[in-house]
């Protein structure tokens, strides 16, 4: 308590000392002024009174010189004369710091940056006014296996009538819309969020020009549409340009009018949104059933101020109770729920960000054991330095500090190394990550990475520092100076806390390279999942009609002309078109029913998919059963569909499915459309490699018109060098189109792997320096004993004892040491790994061929670690050891 | 000066300080007033040594300052015993009591 309260007095004297001393120059002339008071009282003369009063005083300067020594506290002093002490200490042995330091800096540094993406993704909250207010409000449906689905209009419409939990709620496409915007220069392609007029409101951000939108607008009333800029796509597509409010652009040749600019750093619900586009919903189409049936949407609502989620779900809850009563045949299974938008939005990533973090963590704890062994064997070393302190009569807590010191002024040092690292790793990371994995294009060392930083940096100082300062504490100043300090029991007693540091390292890396070598198993698993279709020498480009493409007749011979053109470029062999290419993930699904099947009993979603005859050549996807497509299942010939084996065994489970006639409804009626099983063809992997092929129907490009497509060109030379002819066809078509994109189907299937292949790099990259470290610990502790122990090794060897016996006695010691790691890691593994189950493709998180490979990897490694200090101890020269001190 | 009797000085100057601040808070020059007056005039407190001591209570918790006016409007600093300065002036007197009695003591037999 007293040590508090004066602390304050103390710190002011010592960070302000001017302040102070102005404070006692007050003090002393208020003195010396009522001092003269009293003698003019006694009857002297003014000035008189006032040369007494000051002799009385006695000295002023003395009295200031007094006060500046009881001021200056002595801890300071004695951390000031710490601090230059181990400074000192650290140049002295420059190896030693310089390896500490690089060490630490690593460990420090890989922490910096994953937590600066941490701190990005999930910490930081939503750059919204209250985004604590918001929640995503999804549909779920067990029936068909949804679980925070998207919604469907009519039922967002009623959520925002009828629950008065929420201030307002919000919606948006899920998709983000790309368009081509014409008429400023070439033409460029933007990405559109198409949302509620309410959005900006729910949100409350203002914009920075202009309007946001209006709730009126979330209806089309014949006017044209608005968009708001996003500041990015108002930069970067727009110049900047100041009197763009009002202006009327041009989007897939259709006039839409530019109302207002959003600030910087607003970019929900994409990161990469370019503008906001009013959703326009026709109110017609308000009682449709289609309104309530398609689920395309999410809803965003703000709850009122004071009402917690639970009591908002409770009204969600029952709305969809009504709901369910009102509209069975849309709305019998469905359900409903709400979550945090920040933690929606943050989803999948949240676990590979954590188990990164777990990585980073213990390499820094094998890094702290490290550089705690490297200063343990130091402190070794300078045992008498030490016990010579303690027998002048330095205080035991003195050399402890004194230790501890040394230690944070070393992690100190490697704490700002790290954070120059960690700055650089942040860039390493965005340029690294997978489009859109984290959310965040951007992230960087801001204020709460520098306090992780700060508080790192101690806590491993502290960590490291503990095992010499402890054994600093222990020393027998008698015993020291009488033994030197390579032997006796201090030597010991370094030895244990050394082999224990060196058992916890290997232990740290168990435990992370397991990790590593899981997600590399998986990867490599993943990596050899047949796709379904052979991606080598097909280009696959983009292409959205506008407009103006009002008929299907217009869609069909724009397509048709394309085709015919690209299939004559020279070096194409096949060119087809398919309105979803696989693995992108983004087929629409619907109900359907085989003729003479009851309604029941089947509930799964199928996708659908359109494709030209020349598909399955093109991307050699074998046929099954039956025929493909060809020229004559033109609009005008009875409706034909392919199905794929997937639904072929789940469906008709043996059945022949040749010749069957399905409809798209759950229920037929007298308007149902019929078409007739044609043949069955190979699956392909739609959404992604590691979820498995999902049930479809393809159907003709020519009877289903898509007024999007990807051109397929399958060539025998390189795909992407295909891609300025086939810029130059679209062109050549029609000026006003452009390519949404183009990429070879060799990057897609690359793109399917990136996100395992971003963690397994990262994870792996981490695993290898811990295993690096933890070996280098294990030889610093051999090298180290064989060092103390050159004396006996040189007696041994004089005795006769053979080389090999020697070499042995280390070796041994070193087994034992990686031994008791690898079990003590072992079972934390077992444990630890299963946090990874969700991350993992056909590996158990226990898998046992991991587990071993990694152990036998870190006996052999450290094998070789000990085989150099043995093989010095057993070539010591016994005259030269025996002479040594 | 003599550096042997400003050590016991300071020891009684601390407890005398301490003392009279369990009346009132009081400035700097009321303290070495005081002390004059309540000795009859005996002890004349060195002004010179008053304010470090003052410090050095302060740092010790003993005692805590602020800045205030005076009955004649002017600013000083005024000191006043915290808790734990009130539980020192026990200690400390009691701590005294012993050693006059022990210098009393071989004074007699002396």
């Amino acid at each position: 308590m007293e040590i508090l309260m004066g602390l304050r007095a103390r710190l002011r004297a010592f960070f302000r000392p001017a302040a102070a001393d102005r404070e006692l120059n007050d003090e002393i002339g208020f003195h010396i002024d009522l001092e003269t008071d009293k003698n003019v009282r006694l009857g002297m003369a003014p000035t008189e009174a006032r040369r007494v009063a000051v002799a009385h005083f006695g000295g002023v300067q003395r009295v200031r010189e007094e006060h500046h020594d009881v001021r200056r506290p002595h801890w300071i002093d004695d951390a000031v004369s710490d601090v230059r002490f181990a400074l000192r200490s650290l140049r002295r042995t420059p190896g030693l710091t310089a390896a500490a330091v690089v060490t630490l800096a690593l460990g420090i540094g890989a922490n910096a940056a994953i937590f600066s993406a941490v701190n990005a993704v999930v910490l930081q909250p939503l750059p919204v006014p209250h985004s604590e207010q918001l929640m995503m409000l999804w549909e779920e449906n067990p029936e068909k296996n949804w679980y925070k689905q998207t919604a469907a209009p009519a039922n967002y419409l009623d959520w925002r009538e009828q629950i008065p939990a929420f201030q307002d709620i919000a919606a948006y496409a899920d998709f983000p819309a790309r368009a081509t915007l014409t008429g400023r220069g070439d033409p460029q392609l933007l990405t559109l969020a198409r949302v509620t007029g309410n959005f900006f409101s729910v949100a409350s951000i203002r914009p920075v020009l202009g309007r946001a939108l209006t709730d009126d607008e979330t209806w089309s009333n014949n006017q044209t549409r608005s968009a708001v800029l996003s500041f990015r796509g108002w930069r970067d597509r727009f110049g900047s340009d100041a009197s763009i409010v009002g202006k009327t652009i041009q989007l897939n040749g259709r006039g839409v009018q530019v109302v207002g600019v959003m600030p910087q750093g607003f970019a929900l619900p994409f990161e990469d949104v370019d503008a906001w586009l009013a959703i326009g919903w026709d109110p017609a189409d308000r009682a449709d059933v289609s309104f309530r049936r398609a689920h395309w949407i999410r809803a965003i609502g703000r709850l009122k101020p004071g009402v917690s989620r639970a009591q908002a779900n409770v009204q969600l809850q029952a709305v969809m109770g009504r709901l369910k009563v009102q509209y069975p045949e849309t709305n019998k299974f469905m359900g409903a729920g709400m979550t945090p938008l920040q933690e929606f939005l943050v989803g999948d990533t949240r676990l590979p960000l954590l188990v990164l973090m777990a990585a980073v963590a213990l390499l820094l704890l094998i890094a702290c054991a490290n550089v705690g062994n490297l200063l343990l064997i130091q402190a070794a070393g300078r045992g008498r330095e030490a016990a010579l302190r303690l027998a002048l009569g330095a205080g035991r807590f003195r050399l402890v500090r004194q230790a501890i010191t040394e230690s944070l002024v070393l992690s100190a040092i490697g704490g700002a190394c790290g954070l120059v690292l960690g700055w650089a790793g942040t860039h390493v990371l965005q340029n690294m990550q997978p489009a859109q994995m984290l959310r965040v294009s951007h992230f960087g060392v801001d204020r709460t990475v520098l306090a992780y930083v700060v508080l790192v940096t101690t806590v491993s100082g502290l960590l490291f520092g503990l095992a010499p300062a402890l054994w600093t504490r222990h020393r027998d100043p008698a015993e020291a100076l009488k033994n030197g300090s390579r032997s006796g029991s201090q030597g010991r007693r370094v030895k244990r806390w050394g082999d224990a540091l060196v058992i916890g390292e290997v232990a740290l890396a168990l435990v992370m390279t397991v990790g590593a070598g899981l997600l590399v198993r998986s990867f490599w698993q993943l990596r050899h999942v047949d796709p379904g279709f052979e991606a080598e020498g097909v280009l696959a480009v983009d292409v959205g009609l506008s407009q103006r493409y009002d008929s299907i007749a217009k869609m069909t011979t724009f397509w048709t002309q394309v085709l015919e053109r690209g299939r004559a470029l020279p070096g194409v062999t096949h060119a087809a078109l398919v309105s979803d290419i696989p693995l992108t993930g983004t087929t629409y699904t619907s109900d359907f029913i085989a003729a003479g099947r009851p309604a029941a009993g089947y509930m799964a979603e199928v996708g659908h998919r359109q494709v030209s005859a020349d598909y399955f050549a093109t991307m050699q996807v074998p046929l099954l059963l039956g025929r493909t497509f060809t020229a004559a299942d033109r609009r005008s010939a009875p409706r034909v569909v392919l199905i794929n084996s997937a639904l072929a065994k789940s469906y008709f489970r043996g059945q022949d499915p040749i010749g069957q006639r399905v409809t798209y409804d759950k229920v037929p009626n007298d308007k149902s459309v019929w078409r007739t099983i044609v043949g069955v063809v190979g699956d392909e992997h739609q959404s992604a490699l590691n979820t498995a092929a999902k049930i479809e129907f393809l159907e003709p490009d020519e009877q289903e018109v898509s007024a999007q497509n990807y051109i397929l060109l399958k060539t025998t030379g390189d795909p992407a060098a295909l891609t300025p002819a086939v810029r130059q066809i679209v062109h050549d078509l029609d000026p006003s189109l452009a390519i949404l994109s183009s990429r070879p189907m060799t990057a897609v299937r690359d793109d399917a792997l990136a996100r395992a292949r971003f963690l397994t790099t990262l994870l792996l990259a981490f695993a290898v320096v811990g295993l690096v470290l933890s070996i280098v610990g294990v030889y610093g502790l051999l090298a180290q004993l064989s060092r103390n122990r050159t004396r006996e090794m040189g007696i041994r060897l004089a005795l006769g004892a053979p080389q090999s016996g020697v070499r042995w006695l280390v070796i041994r010691h070193g087994l034992g040491v990686t031994a008791a790691g690898l079990c003590i890691g072992g079972a934390v593994t077992l444990v630890a790994s299963r946090a990874m189950t969700a991350l993992l493709f056909n590996v158990p998180p226990n898998d046992p061929l991991t587990l071993a490979t990694v152990a036998a990897l870190l006996a052999a490694t450290s094998l070789v670690a000990a085989w150099i200090p043995a093989r010095k101890a057993s070539n010591a020269d016994p005259a030269s050891a025996l002479r040594s001190d | 000066m003599a550096p042997d009797q400003s050590d016991v000085l300071r020891g009684t100057l601390d407890l005398l300080i301490l003392k009279t601040l369990t009346l009132e808070p009081m400035h700097g020059w009321g303290i070495g007033a005081r002390i004059q007056q309540f000795s009859r005039g005996l002890l004349d407190v060195n002004q010179g040594s008053l304010y470090p001591a003052l410090q050095r209570l302060e740092q010790r918790g003993w005692i805590a300052s602020d800045w205030q006016q005076t009955e004649n409007n002017r600013r000083a600093k005024y000191y006043k015993l915290t808790a734990s300065g009130r539980r020192a002036v026990g200690a400390e007197t009691a701590s005294w009591r012993r050693y006059v009695e022990a210098v009393e003591f071989i004074l007699d037999i002396a």
